[in-house]
């Protein structure tokens, strides 16, 4: 079992958090749903894997609504993947970047609207905040036992790590030639890179994570030489990538792997770079919503996501490729597993949590907004 | 013949006071739904701009003027937008003056077709122009671009993601409003004042200049400031083509504020209502050029100009009408076309560059599916319940005599002066705290389409229902019909042609919406050109294309089928 | 119908307006105008443009709102300002002919006609049945099935009439309605209405500018200028005895004549003024107030231009012909009389060299003096 080397959640960080936030009191529904727990209902087993749900009154319930960060094709292909298995049960999804996203969802739900099944999101912090604010439907997913502790919320049983999203540098080898090609993080500021490189906006959650590593490595006067490179900023790595296979931009500081795979499929002229200093990575977040208007299917999903067959989805569509951390995944498609990166997650989540605000602020300033 | 007198009975007679007929009724019901339309969500918009508390709290818990001093920390955003606006603006009067011109004033051959297909790249919407004029003329990757590297230039020919690269494409694709104001203006003028020029002996030139010149710059005048005013409040072009650079427009940059972590809705709010603040002015400026009438475009006759014998002109003007159509239609078609087709796209693509994928992809993507029929079905309510809704203002505020109807009338133009994205801003506010769950609904686009058309609606039908003599109401009346009756018998079936002229443009009209639509789309109601721009944002460059070829043929074919059934239903001649 | 006249019942007035106030905007069109219709009698009202007529008719008919006074139709008020009193147009009972006739393009003849009829949710066999009555007496019964906008403007007059009295209501209302023909046509349907509204014995209340048209189908006239009544009285009042000389002066054809009383000189019944030039001609006061300066109106007509000199001995004055206009029918005579042209209408005779002495002649009971 390859382990995910210099992670710095360490499981201690994530009960002190977990704990401090059982101690407020949950809104609303939380409490019959702790009952609903409370029962421990024996699971069944549905096509290859198990679950808690009651499959006939999800497939009753019919629809599962779906909120994801990832770009329409990539979250179209989620819930492609969960309708070719329950094909009684129809999705339907909003995609926005995360903080958007996040937002929306908190907006929705201090006007009384509960629209929401399940939400994937790219970052570890709104969910702590959601699951803080009572978000998130209790629900203790059998398969769970195939994750290490660190990749469920905490306490378990509110959100799971459906994958992680991690990023190196990528450039176009038309447009760079060898000597000029970027190596080391520091190389993105080169000023030759000025106009022609790009990066993700701050709503992105992968973004806020590169944000904060690269930062705490190389001091906050990393990102303000950075903004002198005018880079251009997109909601999606496909934008970034479109981009960056026509030489619209030369260099992307955010060149998310899987996006590398895609695009180097499709014959894209592309090169990755994985800075010896580490990769930042971010964990892809998924949790069923309290209040939902289907909460069975909710539930099934969960299970779905987080089994065998989910994980293999989610290894394997074009669109997603995600790095999988269930315990017995298999390989991502091009034969590397998360283990062989040296991945940056926050080392304080805490502190990475409370700095969001100064990331937003300096992000946004240096977009022009 | 017996004749007996027919004596006002006591019953007949009502005091003035409490007179409560149909009339009134209709009358005073219809403008309540208008005024609740509009006032209620500009009420939001305003108070959002004055919250200076906590955003997060709601209502709001303190007031000031905070916001509207912050915008000075975006003096580039106001620079930008008065760059884009104003060389948009010469574009398009430059281009519709020309093309006005030439389709009224010359015997260029085939004048009619031309002005039929001017409507063209209304119908294709300004977001296709943007798509396809960004894959042109992107510095790197752009069609054009990379043919002139390939015959040996250098660097790149064209910047298409540049303040006049945008206005280039918003007066291509919104310029036809102006061709449309000053062929009119053009068709208004007696031709009799140029004959009289001739006659005395001035030369063509010199009675272009001295008579035909002086006589249509009103009407150009007023229709620069309507443009002008448009054109401030132009989204679709300036969001494909300036966000990527980060250079915004005033009302890309209220989306963007609204979209991005943590949102700054204050501001956003702060620069909707200084933009909505300039527009109105604008057009209230407008008004009083163009004097009163000024909705409906051609008043009383239309007289038919005098038509200039070019010689062997007419191939070069003929020429320019294809180039502008060429650039404005086919062109971005083709563009559109060829990009879809290939994996990435190039100009000169390889053999294993072409692909189906992308049409495949779309096909099963929500923005296809549940996005066309949302469409569709939107486009039909917003045209029924529009026609009926906004000929009953039409009728009140042009044709009856309640009082207040001035009142009304100044309600319904008012959405004229609000940019689209900023009443939308207002409507997501307005009804997300409404006791009824229409918020992320269709019923909220509904709702959000009726308002910003109510403009576009009322003055349609005013300009038929001005062309009625109110003799023909009036005979009804004496002959002792009731309000409902005669609106019944004589009114209605008099508009029928003109009722029906409007329900397709609101249908089209609400299809190609925008502004509001991006603002305000939930899960369960995706609609066309927003889902457009989600794709654009969130896949490739060639998917998106596709997507767009898609739903413009969808669309398309829908209009021909309405337009072929209407002419059956529709059309029989008045005088 | 009129009711036979008798000393103890005078007829009573069919329509009253009472001190009628109308305004547009600021603009005052009608000041305050009072007059009455009696029943089965048309009542012309005559005046340039912008003299508030139509507007009058239009207030009557309920089509505009009156600022203040009353309007009585049948003894009850349509319209009263005192009592806060206003019946909508359709339910007056009243019926408009439109200057533009109004008919509908969307309807055949037949269903323009039978409209009022089928307001009033008549039988279809009684609405056959009077339509084509009503067609019958405006002969345009073989248009029934016509199509109504592919009819010429005269035959669309008479369908609008046709319509207009279908529903045999108690008042007709016209509103200019032969402006739009052509002169032969004008003169023909002139007689055609008055003879129609004879038949039918509505009362009508007319408008038009053309005095020809009020002189030949009035019962009375109304004079009207500036939204203000200048006279009030039957065709041959209004034409030989103006009140004043605007009357007199629109009525047309009349030659004002200005000049000192001479009160020494008056004879009989006869008044005499001195004209600035020294002539002195001798007339009838008809009741008017008589003052130190007199002005008085002699309709062309009476002029008599005759090459011997006649036998009386008043008002016969030798005089020089200045121009002559042949309008077929009769010759205008244009005539030097002192610092004055005078013109005289005279039926067809030899032409009259210009510069020829003549002799001037007038009937003093032909010399009217005007109230101001």
């Amino acid at each position: 079992m390859a382990d995910i080397e210099n992670e710095k959640v360490t499981r201690r960080r994530l009960l002190t958090v977990g704990s401090a936030i059982t101690a407020v009191p949950f809104i609303g529904m939380a409490a019959p749903s702790v009952l609903t727990q409370a029962r421990a209902k024996s699971p069944t087993k549905v096509l290859d894997f198990l679950t808690n749900a009651d499959v006939a009154k999800a497939e009753q319930e019919g629809q599962l609504v779906f909120y994801c960060h990832e770009n329409e094709a990539g979250t179209a292909g989620i819930v492609e993947g969960f309708h070719n298995d329950f094909p009684k049960i129809n999705t339907s999804y909003v995609r926005a970047q995360t903080g958007a996203l996040y937002n929306k969802i908190l907006s929705e739900r201090s006007a009384g609207r509960f629209d929401v099944d399940v939400i994937q999101l790219s970052d570890l912090a709104p969910a702590v905040d959601f699951q803080h604010k009572g978000g998130y439907e209790l629900y203790e997913s059998p398969e769970a036992s195939a994750y290490k502790a660190e990749h469920l919320s905490s306490p378990a049983g509110s959100f799971f790590w459906t994958g992680v999203d991690f990023a190196g540098i990528t450039y176009n080898k038309s447009k760079v030639t060898p000597q000029e090609a970027p190596k080391s993080w520091h190389d993105i500021l080169d000023p030759r890179w000025k106009g022609a490189i790009s990066c993700k906006i701050s709503a992105s959650g992968l973004q806020f994570v590169q944000w904060y590593t690269l930062r705490k490595l190389y001091g906050p006067d990393f990102w303000k030489k950075f903004a002198n490179q005018k880079p251009h900023a997109f909601d999606s790595r496909v934008q970034l990538f479109d981009r960056l296979a026509k030489g619209d931009d030369k260099v992307t500081a955010i060149g998310e792997y899987p996006a590398y795979i895609l695009f180097k499929g499709k014959g894209a002229n592309v090169e990755f770079v994985a800075p010896a200093d580490g990769l930042p990575a971010t964990p892809l977040i998924v949790g069923a919503v309290s209040k939902a208007p289907h909460p069975e299917a909710a539930k099934l999903f969960v299970d779905w996501a987080m089994s065998k067959r989910g994980q293999a989805w989610y290894q394997t569509n074009p669109n997603l490729y995600y790095g999988s951390v269930r315990t017995d995944a298999p390989p991502m498609p091009t034969g590397v597993r998360l283990g062989d990166f040296k991945l940056l997650y926050p080392s304080d989540w805490d502190e990475y949590m409370a700095s969001r605000d100064v990331f937003a602020k300096e992000w946004n300033g240096m977009l022009g907004l | 013949m017996e004749r007996h007198a027919r004596p006002v009975t006591g019953s007949a007679v009502q005091s003035a006071g409490s007179l409560v007929s149909a009339q009134k009724m209709a009358g005073y019901g219809v403008a309540a739904v208008a005024a609740v339309l509009v006032v209620y969500p500009v009420f939001f918009l305003l108070q959002a701009s004055l919250d200076v508390g906590d955003p997060q709290v709601r209502p709001p818990s303190a007031y000031g003027l905070d916001n509207f001093g912050g915008l000075f920390q975006f003096p580039q955003i106001l620079l930008n937008t008065l760059t884009v606006s104003l060389a948009a603006t010469v574009m398009a009067l430059l281009f519709g003056f020309v093309m006005a011109w030439i389709l009224s004033r010359t015997n260029v051959p085939g004048r009619r077709l031309f002005e039929q297909l001017m409507i063209m790249p209304y119908y294709l919407t300004p977001l296709l122009g943007a798509l396809a004029w960004g894959l042109l003329g992107a510095p790197e990757s752009g069609f054009i671009n990379e043919i002139w590297r390939a015959l040996g230039g250098r660097g790149y020919l064209i910047d298409i993601n540049t303040a006049y690269g945008i206005a280039w494409v918003m007066a291509l694709f919104e310029g036809s409003v102006a061709f449309v104001m000053i062929a009119a203006v053009m068709k208004s003028m007696d031709p009799a004042f140029e004959e009289a020029s001739q006659i005395i002996g001035a030369s063509r030139i010199r009675t272009m200049l001295r008579i035909t010149l002086p006589l249509v710059a009103p009407g150009v005048l007023g229709a620069a400031i309507f443009v002008f005013a448009e054109m401030l409040g132009s989204f679709a072009v300036a969001l494909v083509l300036g966000l990527p650079s980060r250079y915004y427009v005033v009302t890309t940059a209220i989306y963007q504020l609204v979209q991005q972590y943590p949102p700054k809705i204050q501001t956003a709010a702060a620069m909707g209502v200084s933009l909505f603040a300039v527009m109105f002015v604008m057009l209230f400026v407008y008004r009083r050029i163009v004097m009163a009438g000024s909705y409906v475009t051609i008043t009383g006759k239309a007289f038919r100009p005098r038509v200039i014998d070019v010689g062997p002109l007419r191939l070069v003007l003929l020429g320019i009408c294809v180039l502008y159509l060429f650039a404005a239609v086919a062109l971005p078609l083709v563009t559109l076309l060829y990009a879809s087709l290939q994996k990435i796209a190039v100009i000169f693509p390889a053999a294993e560059n072409w692909t189906l994928d992308n049409f495949r992809t779309a096909m099963s993507m929500n923005a296809v599916r549940s996005a066309l029929g949302n469409s569709l079905l939107l486009g039909f309510g917003t045209a029924t319940i529009g026609v009926l809704l906004m000929g009953l203002l039409a009728w009140v505020i042009y044709r009856s005599r309640l009082p207040g109807s001035g009142l009304i009338e100044y309600v319904v133009m008012f959405p004229q002066a609000v940019p689209r994205l900023v009443f939308a801003f207002g409507l997501m506010w307005a009804w997300v705290v409404f006791p009824i769950p229409i918020y992320g609904t269709i019923w909220l686009l509904l709702i959000a389409y009726l308002t910003v058309f109510l403009p576009l609606g009322v003055r349609t039908i005013a300009g038929v229902m001005l062309q009625i003599d109110k003799s023909l109401e009036e005979c009804a009346q004496m002959c002792g019909a009731s309000w409902a009756f005669r609106m019944r018998t004589v009114t209605v079936p008099l508009l029928r042609p003109g009722l029906i002229a409007a329900w397709l443009l609101l249908f089209i009209a609400s299809i190609r919406e925008l502004g509001a639509s991006i603002l305000l789309m939930g899960p369960h109601s995706k609609v066309i050109t927003p889902s457009i721009v989600e794709s654009w944002f969130g896949t490739s460059s060639e998917l998106t294309a596709a997507l767009a070829l898609i739903q413009t043929l969808v669309v398309a074919l829908a209009i021909i089928v309405l337009i072929a059934v209407t002419r059956r239903i529709g059309a029989h001649p008045i005088d | 119908m009129q009711a036979p006249l008798s000393a103890s019942s005078p007829p009573k007035p069919h329509i009253e307006v009472d001190h009628l106030v109308v305004n547009f905007g600021h603009v005052p069109a009608v000041r305050g105008v009072s007059f009455s219709v009696l029943p089965g009698e048309q009542l012309t009202l005559l005046g340039p443009s912008g003299c508030g007529k139509t507007t009058t008719l239009r207030a009557v008919a309920g089509l505009e709102q009156p600022a203040s006074g009353e309007i009585r139709i049948a003894g009850v008020p349509a319209y009263s300002s005192a009592r806060g009193i206003n019946v909508p147009a359709e339910k007056r009972g009243l019926s408009m002919v439109f200057q533009s006739y109004a008919i509908w393009p969307h309807m055949t003849v037949f269903d323009n006609v039978a409209y009022g009829l089928r307001v009033r949710r008549t039988s279809a066999p009684k609405i056959a049945e009077k339509v084509n009555d009503a067609l019958d007496m405006v002969q345009m019964r073989e248009f029934a099935s016509r199509r109504a906008a592919q009819l010429s403007g005269g035959q669309q007059q008479r369908v609008a009439l046709a319509r207009a009295f279908v529903f045999s209501p108690a008042v007709l209302l016209f509103d200019e309605p032969l402006s739009n023909l052509d002169a032969k046509l004008r003169a023909d349907m002139r007689i055609e209405l008055r003879d129609l509204q004879h038949r039918l014995g509505i009362t009508s209340v007319y408008v038009t500018h053309d005095l020809e048209e009020a002189l030949a189908m009035s019962d009375r006239i109304v004079v009207m200028r500036d939204g203000l009544i200048e006279q009030v009285g039957t065709p041959d009042e209004i034409y030989s005895l103006p009140r004043s000389v605007f009357v007199a002066d629109f009525i047309g054809s009349a030659n004002l004549i200005r000049g000192r009383y001479r009160p020494d000189l008056a004879t009989d019944n006869l008044i005499a003024l001195e004209t600035p030039a020294g002539h002195v001609i001798y007339g009838m006061a008809y009741g008017r107030p008589v003052g130190s300066e007199l002005v008085v109106s002699v309709r062309t007509v009476h002029l008599g231009i005759s090459s011997e000199r006649p036998a009386r001995t008043q008002n016969v004055w030798p005089v020089r012909v200045e121009q002559t206009v042949f309008q077929g029918d009769f010759t205008q005579v244009h005539v030097g009389w002192g610092d004055q042209r005078l013109v005289a209408r005279c039926a067809a005779m030899e032409p009259i060299a210009v510069g020829r002495e003549v002799y001037l002649t007038i009937e003093p009971r032909r010399v009217v003096l005007l109230g101001e």
